[in-house]
């Protein structure tokens, strides 16, 4: 079924337009039936993705590249294994999860790390100014800018299970159950995570409305 | 509805998961009060701007470095071992397992643990006859062995007073199962 829609798009359109065209479950089905391509048309759907949640999550975009590269080693190694009744996408967040989970449990156990991260924070904060749209007006460049910072640093402020979840809803546009699925908690402490989420950064960015 | 119950209510009323009653109560709730409008207000705002922070790219270096990983995990992979395998392995583990303890449950164990105390002579089942049993074990200490020296099984000493004559019939060599091919 997969290879003759496959074959039939590829005639169409051509092979690197022809898996562009399927859906990540018959993407993956491709790859299983050894349409190696398949698998780089995965990468160049979901690596932008996941290095935006990753870095998200451990505030380290170095650190979260280096994540992404092993979350696709592990897609690679285990793809045969993976359930196609699920959906590809909460499974590659699974993985991506997991992974900067243990980063992050990682870097607090080494202070090291701990001191490096902080430093890299410190120096993203001297940076020079950005020129923006110059059309603009400088108080509202300011005030943009300043909004901008704030929500990164709030996000960056959350605790860990509350940013993961508060991540995968407000920037991953995930649903209730596939952020209980990547974060392997049940429905009710996926709502109470992202409650506690929302209340914490709307308190944080509160003051600074006007 | 009062402010504490709103905020619990909040993340449910956002996503449009009350009830029409309950999105009621806290529309009504939100009219009259201005500071949980702000309440509102700040997390929309906050949030539009999370959305608008530009996305962060790949480096350039990404899918080079990605191939590279690939083409050493398909060469020195070790070959992923299929649930059929596991299966194989498991039962030849139980066989194996069950070999070994039928083998100690029959009297004879391993050589080494009963060559290394051995006893003098015991009674053995025989059809109507009592049997004496020999124990053998190495003539030397088989730690000091170099590891090129010859089978440390093969010099024995007899441990019997029957070890000058010759054996009788009713003397049974108990030597180790080992030794014995089973």
């Amino acid at each position: 079924m997969t290879l003759a829609l496959h074959d039939s798009l590829r005639a169409q359109h051509g092979p690197r337009a022809a898996l562009a065209e399927l859906d990540d479950a018959h993407v993956v089905q491709a790859f299983l039936d050894g349409e190696s391509r398949a698998f780089d048309e995965l990468v160049s759907r979901y690596q932008a993705r996941l290095l935006n949640f990753v870095y998200r999550t451990i505030g380290d975009r170095e650190r979260a590249e280096d994540l992404v590269q092993e979350v696709f080693i592990r897609i690679y190694r285990h793809l045969h294994r993976f359930d196609q009744t699920k959906k590809f996408s909460t499974w590659a967040y699974t993985i991506a999860s997991n992974l900067a989970k243990n980063e992050l449990r990682n870097r607090s156990r080494n202070p090291l790390v701990l001191f490096q991260t902080i430093k890299k924070h410190w120096e993203a904060d001297h940076r020079p100014l950005q020129f923006e749209d110059s059309r603009s007006r400088p108080d509202d460049l300011y005030h943009r800018r300043h909004l901008r910072d704030l929500v990164e640093e709030t996000v960056a402020q959350l605790p860990e299970h509350h940013r993961e979840v508060f991540v995968l809803r407000e920037l991953e546009g995930k649903t209730y159950e596939e952020i209980a699925e990547i974060t392997g908690c049940n429905l009710g402490t996926v709502k109470s995570r992202l409650n506690r989420a929302r209340n914490h950064f709307a308190a944080i960015i509160e003051p600074h409305l006007d | 509805m009062d402010c504490c119950e709103f905020r619990e209510k909040y993340s449910d009323f956002a996503d449009g998961l009350l009830t029409h009653a309950a999105a009621c109560q806290a529309r009504q709730h939100l009219a009259l009060c201005a500071s949980c409008r702000r309440f509102d207000a700040a997390l929309r705002a906050g949030l539009s701007a999370l959305r608008q922070l530009p996305p962060i790219s790949v480096s350039r270096s990404f899918s080079e470095r990605l191939k590279r990983r690939l083409r050493w995990e398909l060469t020195v992979r070790i070959p992923v071992i299929d649930r059929w395998y596991g299966a194989v392995g498991a039962l030849l583990l139980v066989v194996t397992v069950g070999f070994i303890a039928f083998d100690l449950a029959d009297g004879h164990g391993f050589g080494g643990a009963r060559l290394a105390a051995p006893t003098s002579s015991s009674s053995t089942r025989s059809a109507g006859m009592p049997m004496r049993t020999v124990a053998l074990r190495p003539l030397v200490d088989t730690s000091i062995l170099p590891l090129d020296a010859p089978h440390p099984f093969q010099p024995i000493m007899i441990l019997a007073d029957t070890a000058t004559e010759p054996f009788p019939a009713h003397v049974r060599m108990d030597v180790p199962a080992v030794w014995g091919g089973r």
